[in-house]
């Protein structure tokens, strides 16, 4: 079984490999082969070893995949080996899972463009970096992979690099996933410095008896790695990159916001969560940044017309619910959702590029309408995802979000008005989901002359995948239905081996008359329905409606509009002043107070013969007078030191 | 009597050192620098150096500072070629440098305890002793500077060489 | 009267030293076209005094030699290696280069090895004398190597310009050993460390600047702020090799030659904050400027000055774990850097061609094997994980924790994600952009190549193995202590 784990990753690897070397030497249905191939075979290793971990004692489910060691110096060492136990498990199934529908999509997808090799080693080289990155069992292989996601990110969102807002938008997502990273690194560096290890496992064992719970160190330590989550994975303040990612393919998309990259943060509180549970404040601090994070995206989803940027703005919005859950201590519940968000958020961006792809490229809604019966169905495929993250009972959204916010609200971390917090996005999220539905597929057609004449539906290859991924959407919730509806669930306890959930959570549950959980329940859906029924109103009923209100509150829609003009903001105050501060130091100390300190460089330069130039530039001097200055400041220093 | 002797050498050095430096024709800043090499050998003298008062004379005095005059005559520069810095300001901030590296090295001197009345070991001014830390203590050094000499002439070739073939 | 010599010790010095006067003999006798013969020799002297480092590792008994001038102990074996390895892959990167540029110049040779030689002669020194010879040595054929392309006015003037600030700190590090002289009466090291600890009366303020005199002498030839200011134009204007050359070994010479004055102030003087400004500032300065830098070289020459700044780091954590991971660092920026170089002369087929990072637009798709070795050593230079960069990095920072230097470890990282953001425009113009014209046809060099593959599969290994290398690195360090 050893061997199986070990083979998770590498089968994508190979895939890379041998696409990135033969590049265009390769015929496409021989890339298609080993591209799906080496993805599907990863799915199979982990399915295997997830049947395998099923049939063991549940406090043991432990698999270790040993490669060799990596770094050994001195009381230091990291090693690349594996550690395959039920979270693991759960993130290589819904990786390499929704990884292999997305790339047997992408070759309906990509089929006319003319880097399909280029895009199908970035593709298995990002699920490669993902498998990785889950399957750690140190810190530091973690952030391999945490890093190589990242590069891959950046390749893929730029991969239509001819494009300036493409390549722009690789490399904001690079750079703003750098600041995170930089958290991430020190926090590992911090953590390894009190623990003495990076070994994932021996951190849970020590870090209860070697940490003061809620003390200093173990909070530094925790927003360290909260830095890393919130770049990673698009929360407040970094979450500017994953609008723009749209520049991308759509499958990349659908890739990087279902399946891959943005859960990576998730996954890793998660992962750490024995170190979470020991400090309260960073908790807090990461409840507080998810829901605030899922109300906000949510607001901001309401007024854009790109279809991929409202569901942009959707996944930063799901994705805080999870660290929501994570903060308050239900850990499971923000896996659960991690799991179900993958199915019906990876079927909505399919089924937008659907739309996208019937319409020759084109994003913008206001140029879309009535499509519902010519593209019957991707209607159909959209529809059911919509009514599942909406959290429509009975569908899988509904489960993993109910269980959000009742933990949201009953959880000895939780509080009501985090709970609050949750339910207006639950509003909004219909809201804006149902918009976007009306929008592309219901009202009248105004798809422009031009799009009309290629209008089609998509070929089989990406509509079956679309079809599994509906059936997931519908279906997937039940693995974790919960007590309250007569579930076991069966999720939770799957994962409670390895997830320190915090006493509080299990204890202060049962505190909570069972009716409360009833009410709560009702509370949301009544909250989803009044959205969709607002939504209805105003975009099939009254279509003028939503301008009028639009003019009314001009200011606050185009707050909204504009994102809360957040990117402004930070071009205003980082990336201009770092640029002019560079600027500043070549342009005025380096070329003006140095190179040319008192002579006038350019007048000097241009008047001078070519003999001249090369024995007189004025250089020399200044130079000389730059190190002169240093000399003295350092002997002053000592005649400081010594007075 | 030897104090007096050595203030009066040590004033021609330095007079003359500055001279060199602020004479605008550069024949006449070369003669000054033989003067200061000149004043140096009194000094070695005085320490009892007498060798290497000898070759301070033969080699800086004699040999390269003739080599300097010819290499002035030959290229025969022209004053605007080897003309002054104009831009007073800059000459002037290197100088108030220059005068606070003089400062703090002064501070730095001056904290040094005196011995005064220690006896100059005038027997290892002499060729022999010389020779023989040269060939013991210090052979290595000895070495490296031949094969550093020899480093130089070649690099000197190379730079000088006229270009063949293209 | 005189002891027998301990010639073992410096035997690898000898091995340079006699292949670089064969090559000068060789070449009077050699006719314009078979100069390359030349280049084999040298390349088989290296690899000769490579193996004896490699022998020296294990030499028993007595390790020094000329009344304790010099010594054999890991520290200094651990940097010829350092030293072998740099100029071995610079000869292969030069060959083609030299062929084609200046062909009648068999002397390029010689002055390589000569200033290997004097590398060595640093590494190894017990005595001020002997560092400084071993200074001036390495320097003065790099002042003719960067010259050497007559033909261009911009390798002369970096030459002169080099030179010229060359001469002016070596007068710093004279004076300064001057100063050590005068409290102890000798510049043997290993007396002064025993005068120290036998409690002779000295003055700490005296030896306190005259070490630091000759650490800024050293420092200039690392490039340490505000020391610095000759790389940009010496890079640039030097010949592409022998900048791959001047970049790697000397600084690694001046470093391991502060490494030995260290053990003459760690007892005097702590210069702790002094190191602490110089990382912080050294690195901060070269990440900034090297952001608007178009001229490939000239931001190479600034990522260098910000490496050193990282070395800073180390040296600033001191102990064992600092200079380990100095050592190791100087071994992994060693490789990268010149592999990073050897694509630069690969690509400037024509001098001034291919020289800004906007030429290299297309070269993604035009030429893919050399385009992603470039991207590797571009990661690796800004430290991405699975390269030998990251390793590095992550030493000196990790140290830098474990040490108490918390803020320098932050400003640290804080530099190295900046300087992800120049490295990365090189990756960005090879794949992202359309070239503006059409592109040349480069012949490939094989003896180019063999440098490329070497330091590629270096770097790869490095970073995926680093263990034996740290390990060398540590014993390196356990014996300077």
């Amino acid at each position: 079984m050893e061997m199986i784990v070990k083979l998770i990753p590498v089968f994508p690897l190979f895939g890379f490999l041998i696409i990135g070397l033969t590049n265009k030497k390769m015929p496409k249905q021989v890339v298609n082969i080993i591209a799906c191939g080496s993805v599907f075979l990863s799915f199979v290793a982990g399915t295997i070893a997830f049947f395998s971990l099923l049939g063991m004692p549940s406090n043991s489910r432990f698999i270790t995949g040993f490669w060799f060691d990596w770094i050994i110096a001195g009381s230091f060492s990291s090693s690349v080996s594996f550690m395959f136990d039920p979270l693991a498990a759960v993130m290589v199934l819904v990786v390499s899972g929704v990884s292999f529908i997305i790339h047997v999509y992408s070759i309906g997808y990509m089929a006319h463009d003319g880097g399909y090799w280029r895009y199908f080693s970035f593709l298995n080289l990002f699920v490669f970096s993902m498998l990785l990155l889950v399957l750690a069992d140190n810190v530091l292989l973690l952030f391999v992979g945490w890093e190589g996601v990242g590069l891959c990110s950046y390749l893929l969102i730029g991969f239509w690099f001819h494009k300036k807002s493409a390549s722009d938008a690789g490399k904001k997502a690079f750079i703003v996933n750098r600041i995170g990273d930089f958290g991430f690194l020190l926090g590992i560096m911090l953590l390894f410095w009190t623990l003495g290890s990076t070994n994932i496992k021996e951190i849970s064992h020590l870090a209860p008896e070697m940490l003061v719970a809620g003390g200093g160190l173990v909070t530094a330590i925790t927003l360290l790695f909260l830095v890393g989550a919130v770049g990673k994975s698009a929360q407040i303040p970094l979450y500017v990159w994953l609008p723009d990612a749209m520049e991308g393919p759509t499958p990349v998309s659908a890739l990087i916001h279902a399946a891959t990259m943005v859960t990576a943060g998730v996954y890793m509180i998660a992962r750490l969560s024995a170190l979470y549970v020991l400090a309260p404040t960073s908790m807090a601090i990461v409840a507080i940044v998810g829901g605030f994070t899922a109300l906000y995206a949510a607001t901001i989803g309401l007024a854009q017309n790109d279809i991929k940027r409202v569901l942009a703005y959707s996944t930063i919005s799901q994705i805080g619910y999870m660290f929501l859950a994570c903060g308050v201590g239900a850990f499971s519940a923000g896996i659960f959702h991690l799991t179900t968000h993958a199915f019906f958020k990876a079927l909505l961006f399919m089924g937008a590029g659907s739309v996208i792809h019937a319409l020759s490229g084109e994003q913008d809604m206001r140029y879309m309408g009535g499509l519902k019966n010519r593209l019957p169905f991707t209607y159909k495929a959209f529809l059911i995802a919509t009514l599942s993250i909406s959290g429509i009972p009975l569908l899988a959204g509904f489960f993993s979000k109910d269980e959000i916010l009742w933990k949201a609200y009953s959880s000895g971390h939780g509080h009501p008005l985090l709970w609050i917090l949750g339910l207006i996005t639950a509003i909004l999220t219909a809201f804006y989901m149902f918009r976007l539905l009306y929008l592309t597929f219901h009202g009248k057609s105004n798809v422009t002359a031009e799009a009309e004449k290629h209008l089609h539906e998509s070929p089989p290859v990406m509509l079956i995948p679309l079809y599994i991924l509906a059936f997931l959407s519908i279906f997937g919730g039940y693995i974790g239905l919960p007590h309250a509806l007569g579930g076991g669930a069966w999720f939770e306890n799957f994962l409670m081996p390895v997830i320190a959930e915090s006493a509080h959570v299990i204890e202060t549950g049962s505190h909570h008359a069972p009716s409360l959980e009833y009410i709560l329940m009702l509370a949301s859906v009544v909250a989803v329905l009044l959205g969709i029924v607002v939504a209805y109103n105003f975009y099939i009923k009254n279509p003028e409606k939503p301008k009028q209100l639009a003019q009314r509150f001009a200011g606050c829609y185009r707050l909204i509009f504009n994102k809360y003009y957040i990117d402004e903001v930070y071009d205003y105050l980082i990336v201009k002043p770092l640029y002019i501060l560079s600027l500043i130091f070549w342009k005025i100390f380096d070329v003006r107070v140095i190179d040319g300190f008192v002579n006038r460089l350019a007048k000097f330069f241009g008047s001078m013969s070519e003999r001249f130039r090369i024995l007189q530039t004025g250089f020399v001097r200044n130079y000389a007078l730059v190190f002169f200055i240093g000399v003295i400041i350092l002997v002053g220093y000592l005649c400081y030191i010594f007075r | 009597m030897a104090n007096v002797i050595f203030y009066i050498l040590a004033v021609i050095a330095l007079t003359s050192a500055l001279m060199v430096v602020t004479r605008k024709n550069a024949v006449t800043s070369a003669v000054y620098l033989i003067v200061t090499m000149c004043a140096i050998a009194g000094l070695f003298v005085q320490l009892g150096a007498v060798f290497i008062a000898a070759l301070q004379i033969i080699i800086y005095a004699g040999a390269i500072m003739v080599l300097f005059l010819f290499v002035i005559m030959l290229l025969n520069l022209r004053k605007d070629e080897f003309g002054f810095d104009t831009r007073v300001f800059q000459r002037l901030f290197a100088g108030l440098l220059g005068i606070v590296l003089l400062v703090q090295l002064i501070m730095v001197v001056s904290r040094l305890p005196v011995v005064a009345g220690q006896p100059v070991d005038t027997e290892m001014g002499r060729v022999a002793p010389l020779a023989t830390k040269f060939f013991t203590q210090y052979l290595y050094p000895f070495e490296i500077i031949s094969v550093l000499l020899l480093a130089a002439i070649i690099g000197a070739v190379v730079i000088a060489k006229k270009k063949m073939g293209k | 009267m005189m002891p027998p010599i301990n010639w073992p010790v410096i035997y690898p010095e000898l091995a340079i030293c006699i292949t670089a006067f064969i090559v000068l003999i060789v070449d009077l006798f050699l006719p314009g076209r078979h100069k390359w013969v030349l280049s084999l020799i040298s390349i088989f002297g290296v690899l000769v005094a490579l193996q004896i480092v490699f022998m020296n590792f294990g030499l028993k008994g007595d390790t020094k030699a000329f009344f304790g001038m010099v010594v054999s102990d890991a520290t200094g074996l651990y940097f010829k290696t350092i030293f072998c390895i740099g100029t071995l892959l610079a000869i292969f990167v030069s060959i083609t280069y030299q062929r084609r540029e200046f062909p009648e110049v068999g002397e390029f040779y010689t002055l390589m090895l000569l200033s290997t030689f004097g590398m060595m002669i640093m590494a190894s020194a017990l005595d001020l004398i002997t560092i400084f010879l071993g200074l001036e040595m390495m320097s003065i054929p790099l002042y003719v190597l960067a010259g050497i392309y007559r033909g261009r006015y911009r390798s002369r003037e970096a030459a002169l310009k080099y030179f010229l600030l060359g001469a002016f700190a070596s007068g710093f590090l004279l004076y300064g050993i001057a100063l050590i002289y005068g409290a102890f009466g000798t510049t043997n090291i290993t007396r002064i460390v025993e005068l120290i600890a036998d409690g002779k009366p000295y003055s700490p303020f005296f030896v306190g600047v005259g070490s630091v005199l000759v650490l800024i002498g050293l420092a200039f030839k690392a490039g340490v702020v505000p020391f610095h200011m000759w790389i940009p134009d010496v890079y640039e204007g030097a010949p592409a090799p022998v900048t791959a050359f001047m970049s790697a070994g000397p600084k690694a010479a001046a470093i391991v030659a502060i490494l030995r004055i260290f053990v003459i102030t760690t007892p005097v003087i702590d210069l702790t904050w002094v190191f602490w400004v110089l990382a912080v500032v050294t690195m901060t300065w070269g990440n900034i400027l090297a952001i608007n830098q178009n001229n490939i070289k000239r931001m190479l020459a600034y990522s260098s000055i910000a490496h050193v700044g990282y070395l800073l780091v180390a040296i600033t954590v001191g102990g064992e774990e600092g200079v380990s991971s100095a050592a190791f660092y100087l071994l992994v920026y060693t490789i990268m850097n010149i592999g990073a170089f050897a694509i630069v002369v690969l690509f400037a087929e024509r001098e001034e061609f291919y020289e800004n990072i906007s030429d290299y637009a297309g070269f993604g798709s035009r030429f893919p094997f050399a385009a992603i070795t470039m991207t590797i050593f571009m990661a690796s230079l800004g430290g991405i994980p699975g390269t030998a960069g990251f390793v590095g990095k992550f030493m000196i920072f990790s140290g830098a924790i474990n040490h108490g230097f918390y803020w320098l470890a932050v400003i640290g990282v804080l530099n190295s994600l900046v300087s992800i953001y120049y490295y990365l425009r090189v990756v960005v113009a090879m794949y992202m952009r359309q070239p503006q014209t059409r592109l040349v046809d480069i012949a490939i060099s094989p003896s180019l190549m063999i440098a490329i593959i070497i330091t590629l599969l270096l770097v790869i290994q490095i970073g995926i193995f680093p263990d034996n290398w740290l390990s060398l690195a540590k014993q390196a360090a356990s014996l300077a202590f």
